[in-house]
């Protein structure tokens, strides 16, 4: 026993000193590209950025790309920090949105790359409410007057269906809101709940925030993200969205055990085959596509309404600290050519400058049009967490009671206003 | 702390001898123990399931299924994409030497406290306390400021820093109580025999209170190898992590692969089970300082 003790002691002691001085060799030449992301390697991104650093070790002859895989967790908790030393990659992934993109930008640990954009010109590639997510102004709000990153993919959200389901109970694919509704009565009828729902999660509010979007115009999503003007959260978009999904609780629409349940759950649930519709986003696609073998799925956007939620894929952004400053843009340029872009949508991603020409897969290819469709219209309208830090909580808690029925539209509706208006007053608006 | 609490030659508890008819109370007992043995073990058995088997196989048939093959291919993707090798390495440097360097620190402050009973022991030991129950949240960013102005930040030195304090903190309050209940006549009678004050650590108080110091070896190891929050805020290249920090990298933004997470659970707890069944012998001796020899 003491034996292995000292063993063991002599072993670690022997480690320690090997570690003490192993701190000091990292000293990296200046020809060398390092770049984090935390997209994992077999989805769409992770392939397609995998293809872009071989493209830019071929380009750049003497330039080691170190990639480094990161978890989305460790990239949150610890980027301010790591952006402010001199260890920070020369490029990396991003989360969009005020509270990150725009809080570091602000924080004044990125790098404003509005003139490389002009010059390479990937304004011109990303439609307009795409393109929102990656500039920030002064006070880090999105949608201002310089760039802060740029996206290679998009995510939008859409009605993930069932086929064999829909044809066991004879029911046609709804082109209209008020067929989607008689969908979901002829399910509830027979006694299968027609929608997939996570109440634990973010799938519970964005049924809610598509609801109101279907009532919502730009200017409503604008006021209500970019703080161009008040948001009333008692106007018709709101009480509409809330009085519908609490009445789509009642009616057995979404399930009331689905309060305590979590996306992925919901996810698996209907890749079991349990349920005939998902209302979810594009990231579940290539998942789907590999995963369920048991029946034929398809999908289609959420009828009756011109908006959806959607917006930009997470952004590459460029440190201030970076070394290699032009590397990044480089590379980023490289993510952006064509072949990068339809290799993505090869693999069931939603590229942002792509085309569906080059999409062979039929199911793909649609994906993308349905995207061009949206972006076209200006449809894309974002996520209901986006405006106010910890908002996402606020909404789960709202959601949750709205199918539990433990509280009315309108207090659930005054309960998102507090927090809402209180952030407003905190920062300056 | 005025009594003895171990007397002289009374051995070290034996197991008794089997009882060969339970009684109801035993059989009750010995039920109940089975259930939360059960409950205990459920996790790591569901776990098990989910680790060998396809992602088709997870998504078709739910978490709870038994496999219905074997399927290795996410514990030999995992390893491969994180390069678990150098992980387990980085994480058996960073325990290792935290768990020697605490035992050693908490052995010298809990002499001066327990035995030596230096004046203000009382509010130093409250003060250890204190700086137990801290939260980790806290320490953020002062430790990341420090580091930074040292050129320790992203070293794996400035984790086993860290940690080697917060462990001896609590090492340097459990052991000065236990020492402070230390036969004193031992002591006494060393001194009479000659020894000074470092002999006496070394020749009679740590032999004699072994035992606990490797109970407080191996919970110090265990602790360290599973802290997942200031190792990843300070170990930033991926060459330096930890498991529990590489494990990290399987939570995306809105999806996880069920299969693969399990996997790297797996991996990721059989080295700290296999530590606590290697020195399980050292554990069961218990915490107080044993017999007088």
């Amino acid at each position: 026993m003491f034996k292995a003790t000292k063993a063991l002691a002599a072993l670690t002691a022997g480690m320690l000193a090997l570690s003490a001085c192993g701190g000091g060799g990292g000293g990296s030449s200046s020809k060398e590209l390092k770049l984090w992301h935390y997209e994992t390697q077999d989805s769409a991104m992770g392939v397609a950025w995998n293809q872009a650093i071989k493209e830019f070790e071929q380009t750049h002859p003497g330039v080691k790309v170190k990639f480094e895989e990161k978890g989305f967790e460790q990239i949150q908790k610890t980027a301010p920090m790591v952006l402010n030393s001199k260890d920070a990659p020369d490029i990396l992934e991003y989360n969009k949105g005020n509270a990150t993109a725009g809080l570091l930008s602000k924080q004044g640990l990125l790098t404003d790359i509005s003139s490389e954009v002009t010059k390479r010109g990937w304004d011109k590639q990303l439609p307009a409410g795409v393109a929102e997510t990656a500039k920030y102004d002064a006070k880090g709000v999105m949608g201002g007057d310089k760039w802060y990153g740029v996206p290679n993919y998009a995510e939008y959200l859409q009605v993930y269906y069932n086929k064999a389901l829909f044809d066991k109970y004879g029911v046609k694919v709804p082109t209209t809101f008020d067929e989607f509704t008689k969908a979901m009565d002829t399910f509830a009828g027979k006694g299968v709940t027609p929608l997939a729902n996570a109440g634990a999660e973010y799938p519970a509010q964005q049924y809610l925030y598509q609801l109101a979007l279907s009532k919502a115009d730009r200017p409503w999503v604008d006021r209500f993200e970019r703080y161009t003007g008040k948001t009333d959260f008692h106007d018709q978009a709101w009480t509409y969205a809330a009085t519908t999904f609490a009445d789509w609780a009642k009616k057995g629409y979404v399930a009331k055990n689905s309060v305590g349940v979590k996306a992925e759950d919901a996810g698996t649930s209907f890749m079991s085959g349990k349920y005939p519709m998902f209302f979810s986003g594009s990231w579940w696609y290539g998942r789907f596509e590999k995963e369920i073998k048991n029946f034929q799925w398809d999908t289609f956007l959420w009828p009756g309404s011109k908006m959806t939620l959607g917006s930009s894929g997470n952004l590459w952004v460029v440190p201030k600290g970076s070394k290699n400053k032009d590397l990044a843009y480089d590379f980023i340029n490289i993510t952006m050519k064509k072949d990068i872009q339809n290799l993505l949508a090869n693999n069931g991603g939603v590229p942002v400058a792509g085309d569906p020409a080059g999409v062979t897969d039929p199911k793909n290819k649609k994906l993308i049009q349905n995207y061009q469709t949206l972006a076209g219209n200006d449809g894309l309208g974002y996520y209901p967490d986006w405006p106010a830090p910890g908002y996402y909580d606020v909404l789960v808690a709202g959601t949750q009671k709205l199918i539990n029925g433990t509280a009315s539209p309108s207090s659930v509706l005054d309960g998102f206003a507090k927090p809402y208006n209180e952030n407003l007053s905190n920062i300056g608006h | 702390m005025t009594s003895i609490s171990a007397k002289r030659g009374v051995p070290a508890r034996r197991p008794r001898a089997t009882v060969h008819r339970r009684t109801p109370g035993a059989w009750a007992v010995l039920v109940s123990l089975a259930v939360l043995a059960v409950v205990m073990l459920l996790p790591f058995v569901i776990i098990t399931f989910n680790a060998f088997k396809s992602p088709a196989d997870y998504s078709s048939h739910g978490p709870l299924s038994v496999p219905k093959g074997l399927y290795l291919q996410g514990i030999k993707d995992f390893w491969e994409r994180v390069d678990f090798g150098a992980k387990l390495v980085n994480s058996l440097i960073i325990s290792g030497s935290v768990a020697i360097l605490a035992v050693i620190l908490s052995v010298l402050n809990a002499y001066a406290l327990g035995i030596g009973r230096i004046k203000g022991r009382v509010s130093i030991l409250v003060l250890f306390l204190l700086a137990n129950t801290v939260p980790q949240e806290v320490l953020v960013y002062p430790l990341y400021f420090l580091s930074k102005k040292v050129g320790l930040y992203d070293t794996r030195l400035s984790i086993i820093i860290i940690f080697t304090a917060i462990q001896t903190a609590f090492g340097t309050y459990l052991l000065s109580s236990v020492l402070s209940a230390f036969p004193r006549e031992i002591l006494e009678a060393a001194r009479m025999d000659g020894a000074g004050r470092f002999r006496v650590l070394w020749r009679v108080v740590v032999p004699i209170s072994r035992p606990t110091l490797g109970v407080l070896f191996v919970f110090f190891f265990i602790w360290t190898w599973n802290e997942f929050f200031l190792p990843m805020i300070f170990l930033i290249s991926n060459e330096n992590q930890t498991v529990p920090v590489a494990l990290g990298v399987l939570q995306g933004q809105k999806l996880m692969d069920a299969t693969m997470t399990s996997a790297s659970a797996l991996l990721g707890i059989i080295p700290a089970v296999v530590f606590f069944l290697i020195f399980q012998r050292t554990l069961t001796r218990g915490i107080t300082v044993g017999a007088v020899k």
